[in-house]
């Protein structure tokens, strides 16, 4: 298939302790993730905090050095950067929004002279003139408009939605074919949630570019995605096409993450659910399956061995050696 | 009041002084809460719903205070209540769970002296027995009673949460309040904790204020909902009724602001703007800026919450009901 | 950015009334010679008239003819001045009076214009080292926070040991042994003691800046280091940084009056420090000669309450908790 732009294989990203009692421990943030991202394609991440979903998006950025496994964008392999130019052109491809919009605009800078970098590092404006035009473009595509009237601004004029708009105007700016959106929705507030993600779909269509959208909401990886991946304490435990993960999820722990969220249709208080436990140290990492300590339907097999991802038809795969 | 009410809200006016000026968070709110009942409030940051719990802990900071209005609980009107008269209620009648355990825990204490602190200072009973009282709660929470001597910082963030659920009930209060207490959990977590919640209204009967800007948790777990907006209640019903069919414009949007997981994928719409800063409410009904049905009266004169049917209340000039 | 600072610090009741005092002793320093009505260092009022002169006749040593239209002589003429000069010695460790506001010290010189001229060195001294240090402070912070690795250890390591020598008594040991020529010697002493604390304050602000999210968007466009660290990273640092300014500038003037009094710096200048020191070895002190030793020390703790109040203002700028609820 030539249609996928980005393709992870067995990527794992182990973070080294400090300090003499945490000599030679290390922390398993992400092991043996592989999946693929089709050109113009939305791709949900899903997964608790420090289910290794974050790390998997810095990781493709390029922020972290991944420990083993390769990435590879168009077919080639890519991370690390050998040089500036190298690091340059991926980032030119490749773009980060962050989840956090009061910690992502630096405070002391206006709005103009946080939207024009993207388009003086990467050269994109032959004028002043043509610069203006083009931060004005930007600001006006994410619906921040006149345009004008924000460019003078500081960050903290500005509300969390405004602010999120304006980081998604920076990471468009340079035209990427990839947007890396680390739950970019989580900290605003629920009315103009929806918004943002429109906003995000609307984008999508119109430059035609692949998310990989991150997000622990498993009815907001529904809106925004065709696939859905599921991670767990640093694995990918199931993906496939949303509707049928969300449908027929097959994974214990993706049953179990479907029937915590929160189901207002349903119109009734819903059955207890088996939860139980929590997130596992991802220092010590539970042997075999990461989730075993939780399943309520372990068996032995599933301390012993790590279970390989498995082909259930139809793009769905999953970890899991009782399926 | 009303015959099994625990706790009325009249006309209460509270809110905080910045440096900008006074901001009244809590205008003019009115509320009953029946005993035994979960009542959902819901509504976004800066809308005055904190303010609000802990305008009826009387535990607001140094620069708030409460302005006007009643809040009788159980037939008294605690706001006039010295601070030593106010110490027989909290904690003992009503308690309160805040969103972040990790600051409401003291991080030097173990989990015992804190426990049995809360019991001693309330109770007058010996040592061994608030152990023991202290020691049933944390079963009744799931946490294993041997637990009791760890110190906050090593239990995990669902276990303080259930801590402090199990600090706040130690006394068997009659109202629980609960500040966006899964907020900062993760949804396994956050559903077993709710369950747990569920589980032990049944046992002990106490009524529940949910505070959340989370309305799809709302909607599912609560009696009654009261969505809040810039400092007043819009609306209030029973929550299978107001998710079913809102009133309030607001409501309205916001139901139509979150994905589900089941049916049909459609365009949602959300709301437009921002909701309006206290310093300074817009004229009229506050949410008009923002409303796409609002005339122009709206922004002229302040709706009240009045009555559309049976048990159902809205503060719009267009919704139904008795227009007189 | 820095302009801005300055503008909410000026708002600010408490560092206003700070600068406003720090402002007034800096003009005290810059105008000293024309404020002290006599040097510092003298004793004496000379007064040198002149009462007549006799003027000689000329004589001539040569003559010569040059050219056509130019004549060349030589010649002396012998002037005899006469002068009175009258020497006034000022008294010795006088009482305040109309010629000495403050009276004079053990050697008779004015102590008003000592310590005039005396808040010139201090200023000089704190500032300069505040600076100093300053920049040192900020650069190894920046370079051991931001770019970690090995550096870092190094930086944090050495850093760690000067943090754990006492203070005092290494500027004692250094003072005793260091020729003390000017206030040189006295800037390096004091910052070589006070550089360590300002470090690890400062690295440890550029650790958590590097890691917030506008850091790290700015680098995911591809920023270079350098713009990452000097425009994204420094000006969130400017309240952090001339806090620590005033801190190192207030603990320097202290500083340098201890090392002076106590007799380690360089007595031959004169600052509050030294006058102090005077005064405490010719017994001002017992014979309560307030005089001498009051003033100094009151301005010394006056600059200090100087900076301390400028500090107490960015603290409440940059600490919201503390801004009036």
């Amino acid at each position: 298939m030539n249609n996928v732009i980005l393709e992870l294989k067995h990527v794992s990203k182990h973070f080294a302790l400090s300090g003499l009692r945490n000599i030679s421990k290390v922390v398993h943030a992400m092991d043996d993730v592989s999946f693929f991202l089709n050109k113009g394609e939305s791709l949900a991440l899903v997964g608790e905090s420090g289910s290794g979903k974050t790390t998997t998006a810095s990781v493709i950025a390029g922020m972290y050095e991944k420990t083993s496994g390769e990435i590879y964008l168009d077919g080639q392999p890519v991370l690390p950067f050998k040089t500036r130019e190298a690091s340059l052109r991926y980032k030119k491809k490749v773009q980060m929004i962050f989840q956090d919009p009061f910690a992502s605009l630096n405070p002391t800078h206006t709005i103009r002279s946080i939207l024009e970098r993207p388009f003086l590092i990467h050269k994109l404006a032959g004028s002043t003139r043509e610069l203006e035009a083009m931060l004005c473009d930007s600001l006006e595509m994410v619906g921040l408009s006149p345009a004008k009237e924000y460019l003078h601004r500081f960050p903290h004029e500005l509300s969390g939605g405004q602010r999120q708009r304006v980081n998604i105007a920076r990471t468009f700016a340079v035209s990427p074919e990839i947007i890396l959106a680390d739950e970019p929705t989580s900290m605003l507030d629920v009315s103009i949630r929806i918004g943002i993600m429109n906003m995000m779909l609307d984008l999508k269509e119109k430059k035609h570019v692949s998310f990989l959208y991150i997000t622990h909401d498993l009815a907001g990886a529904r809106y925004m995605s065709t696939r859905i991946a599921v991670m767990y304490a640093g694995m990918i435990m199931e993906i496939g096409p949303t509707e049928e993960v969300i449908a027929n999820a097959v994974h214990p722990y993706v049953q179990l993450l479907k029937a915590s969220a929160p189901a207002p249709q349903e119109g009734v208080r819903k059955a207890a659910i088996p939860a139980k436990g929590e997130i596992p140290s991802l220092v010590h990492p539970p042997s075999g399956c990461r989730f075993h300590t939780r399943c309520p339907y372990a068996k032995k097999i599933c301390s012993e061995e790590v279970p390989a991802m498995r082909d259930i038809g139809n793009g769905h795969f999953v970890r899991c050696v009782l399926v | 009041m009303h015959a099994d009410a625990i706790l009325e809200l009249r006309n209460l006016k509270a809110g905080y002084a910045t440096n900008a000026g006074f901001v009244r968070a809590v205008d003019d709110v009115s509320l009953t809460l029946h005993r035994g009942e979960f009542l959902g409030i819901a509504g976004e940051s800066g809308c005055g719903k904190s303010t609000l719990a802990y305008s009826i802990m009387r535990l607001l900071r140094d620069n708030a205070r409460i302005e006007s209005g009643s809040i009788i609980f159980d037939g008294t009107d605690i706001t006039s209540l010295d601070e030593k008269a106010m110490n027989e209620y909290r904690w003992t009648r009503m308690a309160m769970v805040f969103q972040s355990a990790m600051n409401a825990l003291n991080p030097v204490l173990s989990v015992e002296e804190q426990l049995v602190d809360a019991v001693l200072a309330h109770k007058q009973v010996t040592r061994a027995d608030a152990k023991k009282t202290a020691m049933e709660m944390l079963e009744l929470v799931d946490i294993n009673a041997e637990r009791i001597a760890s110190y906050p910082h090593q239990l995990s963030g669902g276990m303080r949460q259930r801590v402090m659920i199990a600090m706040a009930l130690l006394l068997k209060p009659d109202l629980l309040i609960m500040d966006e207490p899964t907020t900062a959990l993760d949804v396994v977590v956050q559903r077993s904790i709710l369950q747990k919640i569920e589980e032990l209204r049944h046992i002990f009967g106490f009524s529940v204020i949910f505070i959340t800007h989370d309305l799809s948790l709302l909607v599912e777990i609560s009696d009654s909902l009261a969505i809040m907006y810039a400092g007043k209640i819009c609306e209030y019903g029973p929550s299978r009724e107001v998710y079913a069919s809102p009133d309030h414009p607001y409501t309205k949007g916001l139901m139509n602001a979150f994905p589900t997981l089941t049916g049909p994928i459609s365009r949602m719409g959300g709301i437009e703007g921002q909701a309006p800063s206290l310093l300074s409410p817009p004229p009229g009904c506050r949410f008009a800026p923002r409303c796409n049905v609002a005339i122009d009266a709206c922004t002229k004169e302040v709706p009240l919450l009045q009555v559309t049917s049976p048990g159902r209340l809205c503060a719009c000039r267009l919704c139904g009901g008795n227009h007189e | 950015m820095i302009r801005d600072f300055f503008k909410t610090l000026i708002k600010n009741k408490k560092s206003l009334s700070g600068l406003v005092l720090l402002g007034f002793f800096i003009l005290v320093a810059l105008f000293a010679p024309l404020l002290a009505p006599y040097p510092p260092k003298t004793d004496r009022v000379e007064h040198t008239t002149l009462l007549e002169e006799n003027k000689g006749d000329p004589e001539v040593l040569s003559e010569e003819t040059e050219g056509q239209n130019r004549e060349k002589s030589v010649y002396t003429v012998t002037i005899t001045q006469k002068y009175e000069k009258t020497t006034e010695y000022f008294p010795t460790r006088a009482k305040p009076s109309k010629d000495h506001i403050l009276g004079t010290n053990h050697a008779g010189n004015d102590l008003f214009s000592q310590i005039i001229m005396g808040t010139r060195v201090s200023l000089f001294v704190g500032l300069a080292t505040g600076l100093f240090v300053t920049f040192i402070s900020l650069s190894l912070a920046l370079l051991s926070g931001y770019l970690g690795g090995i550096l870092d250890d190094v930086i944090s390591f050495v850093t760690n040991v000067f943090l754990v020598i006492p203070g005092l008594p290494l500027m004692i040991v250094i003072g005793t042994y260091v020729p003390m020529h000017g206030v040189l010697p006295i800037i390096l002493i004091l910052s070589l003691t006070s550089w360590p604390y300002p470090t690890r304050l400062l690295r440890s602000q550029v650790l958590t800046l590097k890691n917030r999210d506008f850091v790290r968007a700015s680098k995911m466009i591809g920023e270079r280091t350098s713009f990452l660290i000097f425009r994204e990273i420094l000006p969130n640092m400017i309240s952090i940084v001339m806090s620590e300014f005033f801190t190192v500038s207030l603990s320097a003037i202290l500083g340098e009056a201890t090392l002076e009094f106590i007799g380690v710096g360089n007595i031959t200048v004169v600052s509050w420090g030294t006058i102090l020191y005077w005064a405490q070895a010719n017994g001002a002190i017992l014979m309560g000669a307030w005089w001498w030793f009051l003033p100094p020390g009151l301005l010394i703790a006056l600059t200090g309450t100087a900076f301390v109040l400028i500090n107490f203002g960015i603290d409440e700028i940059s600490n919201p908790r503390l801004r009036k609820r």
